[in-house]
């Protein structure tokens, strides 16, 4: 009996709340983006606790294009995927490089920034003059990287390179570079570019346009790029919005609004104003 | 040096104001933690404390599955689990949308779950410390089980928690960094954001680090003061 007013009150639950909130299709009017406010110059928060930076400014244009409202979370960098997922947030705008390791289990918008990935090394270090400094190579061309590779080998063997764990730059170390020195993972890029400082590590790995700003803050004078810059193969096709898979609607608007930025120039100037270089994917 | 200061002072460009709200907020989500902690290990010790073998064995399980996993876990687990759990309920039942539960809640009750479980042990120690005679005592002068507790009972136990309280406070404190990960913007996703957002991350985590080491040291002396205060009637004994 009690079971049966239990059913008949969960029955009767479920009722109202189907009959109060009818299942229909999502149209687009507000969306949350998710972003880690913590990446200058791609996101970053401001002394006034609000955030600021290249994703933030193309965000509201974007937004405004397409006539939503977009509203950012703040939100800790290893929880945006699952966070997306969970459905806390419709969207990811944070440094996140397109990767068909990620493209498992999310979508992505069109590119929006796209820098290479190089090392950072000491001025006075021994590898301050790396072959092939400077030179653009795809992951993709084998021959390329293979060449690369033979070019770099004398002057990285068994040094010790600092990168970020989960990133795509570890992907390429451990793919390419195994073997040949010894990859040190970090929470966070800043730790190791405090460690490169203190010289614990030779070199560390990030993104061109992470290290702008690596450089252009106290300490980075004693710093400087070395190395081929690489593009492509795990690194991906550069950032793009993170998106749930079902939401395809989502991903045809930002993509349509992603060509008009990229198009009128809107998406060029925020690169220059962020990253004091064009980023503007290809 | 006066950079440093311009950096983490109350000015505009100073990051203090957030500074001070993240520590107060490490300081409500820590209390939050230990005071859900101590309800959990009150039941939780009572349970270990029962003559019947099935709460004593359901504590026993409790203390030994939440002492036994990181804590990191368990707040994954409720941040992101019991959000696509409730989704998915709410899905069923015909709503659209997200049902989540907010990073001070999940926090709270994570760390306060795991706090419960050292405060547990902590209490049936206290409990089983209480020599026996005092009950005895207060029961042949006719003491109701409400006025021995009160009266016998409770600050006894108090006594002898105290100090191992203090050690639970302090790990609650420093647990509740593990929170930043739901994105709750307390000492140690503030610091983060503050060093990823200036590139400053010397400045930022040393000031966490101090931040964290104000909050121990003071609630050391408060707990400290409070075992003292607890031990009057231990020399009048």
């Amino acid at each position: 009996m009690k079971a049966m007013t239990l059913l008949g009150a969960a029955a009767a639950v479920a009722l109202t709340a189907v009959l109060a909130a009818p299942v229909q299709a999502k149209e687009w009017k507000k969306v949350v983006i998710a972003t880690e406010g913590a990446f200058a110059p791609y996101n970053l928060v401001r002394p006034d606790g609000k955030l600021d930076g290249y994703e933030i400014e193309l965000a509201a244009d974007l937004c405004g294009r397409l006539k939503i409202e977009c509203t950012f979370i703040a939100t800790d960098w290893n929880s945006v995927i699952p966070g997306l997922q969970a459905g806390k947030f419709d969207a990811i705008m944070s440094g996140m490089s397109i990767t068909p390791k990620r493209l498992e289990v999310i979508d992505f918008s069109l590119p929006y920034a796209q820098s290479g990935s190089t090392f950072a090394v000491m001025k006075d270090s021994p590898l301050a003059k790396m072959p092939d400094t400077g030179k653009r190579v795809s992951l993709d061309d084998k021959a390329a990287t293979d060449t690369v590779l033979k070019d770099l080998a004398p002057a990285l063997k068994g040094r010790i390179v600092g990168v970020q764990v989960s990133t795509i730059q570890a992907d390429v170390l451990n793919m390419f570079f195994k073997g040949l020195v010894e990859v040190r993972t970090y929470g966070k890029t800043e730790e190791h570019d405090l460690d490169l400082a203190a010289r614990r590590v030779d070199a560390v790995m990030s993104s061109t346009n992470y290290f702008v700003s690596t450089l252009s803050k106290p300490g980075g004078e004693l710093m400087q790029l070395s190395g081929p810059i690489f593009v492509g193969g795990p690194l991906g096709a550069g950032s793009g919005i993170g998106l749930r898979k079902a939401d395809t609607d989502l991903k045809d608007m930002f993509n349509k609004a992603i060509k008009e930025a990229k198009a009128d120039g809107t998406m060029k100037t925020l690169a220059i104003k962020w990253f004091k270089n064009d980023v503007t994917p290809e | 040096m006066s950079s440093l200061i311009e950096l983490l002072g109350f000015g505009p460009q100073g990051w203090g104001h957030q500074l001070v709200l993240a520590m107060l907020m490490t300081l409500a989500v820590s209390a939050s933690a230990f005071a859900t902690g101590i309800c959990f290990g009150t039941l939780g010790a009572w349970a270990k404390s029962a003559h019947a073998a099935l709460p004593r064995r359901m504590a026993d399980g409790y203390t030994t599955v939440v002492r036994g996993v990181p804590d990191l876990l368990v707040i994954y687990l409720f941040y992101f689990g019991g959000s696509s759990a409730l989704s998915a309920i709410a899905h069923a039942l015909g709503n659209q949308g997200f049902f989540g539960l907010n990073g001070f809640l999940v926090g709270t009750l994570a760390v306060g779950l795991v706090s419960g479980a050292y405060q547990t042990e902590v209490l049936r120690g206290a409990f089983n410390a209480i020599p026996h005679g005092e009950i005895d005592a207060a029961r042949a002068v006719g003491m109701s089980g409400w006025l021995m507790l009160r009266r016998v009972v409770a600050p006894r136990l108090l006594h002898y928690a105290l100090p191992g309280m203090g050690n639970v406070w302090q790990q609650v404190l420093k647990e509740s960094a593990l929170i930043s990960v739901t994105g709750l913007v307390e000492i140690m996703r503030q610091v983060h954001i503050g060093a990823g957002s200036t590139r400053r991350p010397f400045e930022f985590y040393i000031t966490g680090f101090f931040l964290y080491l104000i909050l121990t040291t003071l609630s050391g002396a408060l707990f400290r003061a409070a075992e003292q205060r607890s031990a009057r009637s231990e020399r009048r004994a």
